[in-house]
């Protein structure tokens, strides 16, 4: 069954001066997504462009993605107005698999806020007990923060200076205590969230990056490290994208 | 499916000119689940090797004016792995099973067509990957030389009965010398074209985009440089053309035919529209009923000025 919808844009807010939250109308998307997955937007130029589910509203039949600018693709989608639309793909990827935990720890960075944000909102609806990390260089580059998460800055000019595992490390035994670690952020603050699960004998799970083409696994080019099944072979390459994104930390080779 | 979109390569019959492209569709299990795949001709398995490959590292894909540049390398689970694991599955989608044979030297293709050829009733036709621009030995290198495109396709021909069909790289002087080349050595059909080799450079590292340094270029921006290959070589070949470039809709399809293709693939335009193919078979289907014409007929009816 084809994935690909034309979406019309039904709500789009600036977050900050290049960092938009557009709200697209399509009830299949919005029916269907899972957090962790992401869709695959057309645009003028000639690849698609992929963007984590920011949140889904079963009820209004819509999905939010939010979009940072960091090129020419990016602009144009970042610029679409309230009913004006575009084909949209998705929803893409394996999500995380929130039946393994009843208690989480979300830790979000980067582009990694948005899909943390769908995390959040599902799980608490789930009635599971979350606990959500976000952190940013300064005051400045924050956005979808809410009261209830612990905010680090690595300026300090807002909620504790330090980075993500700074603020990891003020939780409480208890907080931590058989907790599962869900992360979405920059590859060098997966990598470091990554490794204090490990010291802590947590499990942790992360969405991981990479240019990409189609979404749907058929190019192959979205490729990372996983640590391969067969011995004697160095790694696997999988793809984020149909493979993924979400994958187990201790299978990441770094 | 209307009869007027059959057409044939040589004694394969294929029930619409449309084919996907080996490295565009991997062995069809994913986008399986996005349209019916037996709207198809056929589909090419994912280039093969005696032994899995990883492919290459870091970045692989980097966007272009009206097209791609991808250094995949040619990942792949081998071909032992794909016969026990794809080859069936293949067959379940009732279209043409290509299987695409690539290697890093004659021996390589050799024991890849030995041990393709016991499962030759699963498979319609081998596409001789002479052509992959991401690998270090075989595949291009061979390909640009029309010595070694004869003598490879001569030793193949001596193994197999399967149709041999010739991927032929575009980053050659001479296109209709290789192209003659592999008709001399037996080639059942050519394949025109795979990549063109490319680079991208980021401005900011003064680095090339792609970690390989080079890619192969595929989109709509190659299709005229297909375009006129395939025109080139129908003059001088007598064995039948499949076109491959930038098709992207029935218009693309009407050209190559007209330039002389007996029947296209259809690549990078499945990455960004995945079911593509079931627009353009209704295209073909309209334009055939409008025009009173199969599409067979259209191959090779370009008047030259």
């Amino acid at each position: 069954m084809s994935k690909d919808f034309f979406c019309e844009v039904v709500s789009k807010t600036m977050l900050n001066e290049d960092t938009a939250l557009i709200e697209f109308l399509c009830p299949e998307i919005a029916e269907a997504a899972m957090p962790g997955q992401f869709v695959n937007v057309t645009c003028s130029n000639f690849l698609r462009r992929p963007f984590g589910i920011a949140s889904a509203d079963k009820e209004k039949g819509t999905f939010k993605v939010g979009v940072k600018i960091i090129g020419e693709g990016t602009e144009e989608i970042a610029s679409f107005d309230e009913g004006e639309g575009t084909w949209v793909l998705g929803p893409l990827g394996n999500g995380f698999d929130t039946s393994v935990s009843d208690k989480f720890i979300l830790v979000g960075g980067g582009t990694g806020v948005f899909p943390i944000n769908f995390l959040y909102e599902e799980l608490t609806k789930a009635g599971k007990s979350v606990k959500a990390v976000q952190g940013f260089r300064d005051k400045s580059q924050i956005i979808m923060n809410k009261p209830e998460y612990l905010l680090t800055t690595d300026a300090g000019d807002a909620g504790l200076k330090g980075n993500c595992c700074d603020g990891l490390n003020t939780l409480s035994e208890d907080d931590i205590k058989d907790a599962t670690i869900l992360c979405v952020g920059p590859m060098p603050m997966m990598r470091a969230v990554s490794a204090w699960a490990e010291s802590k004998g947590l499990n942790c799970y992360v969405s991981l990056e990479q240019r990409m083409a189609c979404g749907i696994g058929i190019c192959l080019v979205c490729v990372c490290k996983i640590k391969a099944e067969e011995e004697g072979v160095p790694f696997e390459h999988k793809r984020c994208c149909k493979d993924g994104p979400v994958f187990d930390s201790k299978e990441v080779i770094w | 499916m209307s009869e007027r979109l059959f057409v044939r390569v040589g004694d394969t019959f294929l029930k619409s000119p449309l084919i996907l492209a080996s490295g565009t569709c991997n062995m069809g299990r994913e986008l399986s689940e996005i349209y019916d795949l037996s709207i198809l001709g056929g589909l090419s398995s994912k280039g093969l090797t005696i032994k899995p490959r990883a492919g290459n590292e870091g970045v692989r894909v980097a966007e272009c004016t009206a097209g791609m540049l991808n250094s995949v390398g040619l990942q792949n689970p081998g071909v032992e792995h794909f016969i026990k694991h794809d080859l069936d599955f293949m067959n379940t989608l009732d279209t043409g099973v290509i299987v695409n044979v690539a290697g890093h030297s004659t021996e390589d293709y050799i024991d890849m067509v030995k041990t393709l050829d016991p499962h030759k009733d699963k498979i319609d036709a081998l596409e001789i990957n002479l052509s992959c621009p991401n690998v270090k030995e075989g595949c291009m290198s061979i390909g640009s030389d029309a010595g070694q495109v004869k003598k490879i396709v001569s030793e193949l021909r001596k193994l197999t009965d399967l149709p041999l069909w010739i991927k032929l790289t575009p980053n050659v002087t001479s296109i209709s010398t290789m192209a003659l080349a592999a008709q001399e050595g037996g080639a059942d059909a050519v394949v025109l074209i795979n990549t063109m080799l490319g680079m991208a450079v980021d401005i900011k590292t003064r680095r090339p985009v792609l970690h390989n340094n080079t890619g192969g270029y595929s989109g709509p921006a190659i299709k005229p440089v297909a375009i006129r290959m395939v025109s080139e070589c129908y003059q001088v070949l007598d064995i039948p053309i499949i076109g491959c470039g930038g098709i992207s809709d029935a218009k693309d399809v009407l050209e190559f035919m007209i330039a002389g293709a007996a029947a296209v693939e259809i690549g990078t335009a499945s990455l960004v529209i995945p079911d593509a193919p079931v627009f353009i078979t209704d295209e073909l289907e309209a334009w055939c009923e409008e025009n009173d014409t199969d599409l067979a007929s259209l191959t090779g009816t370009l008047k030259l000025w």
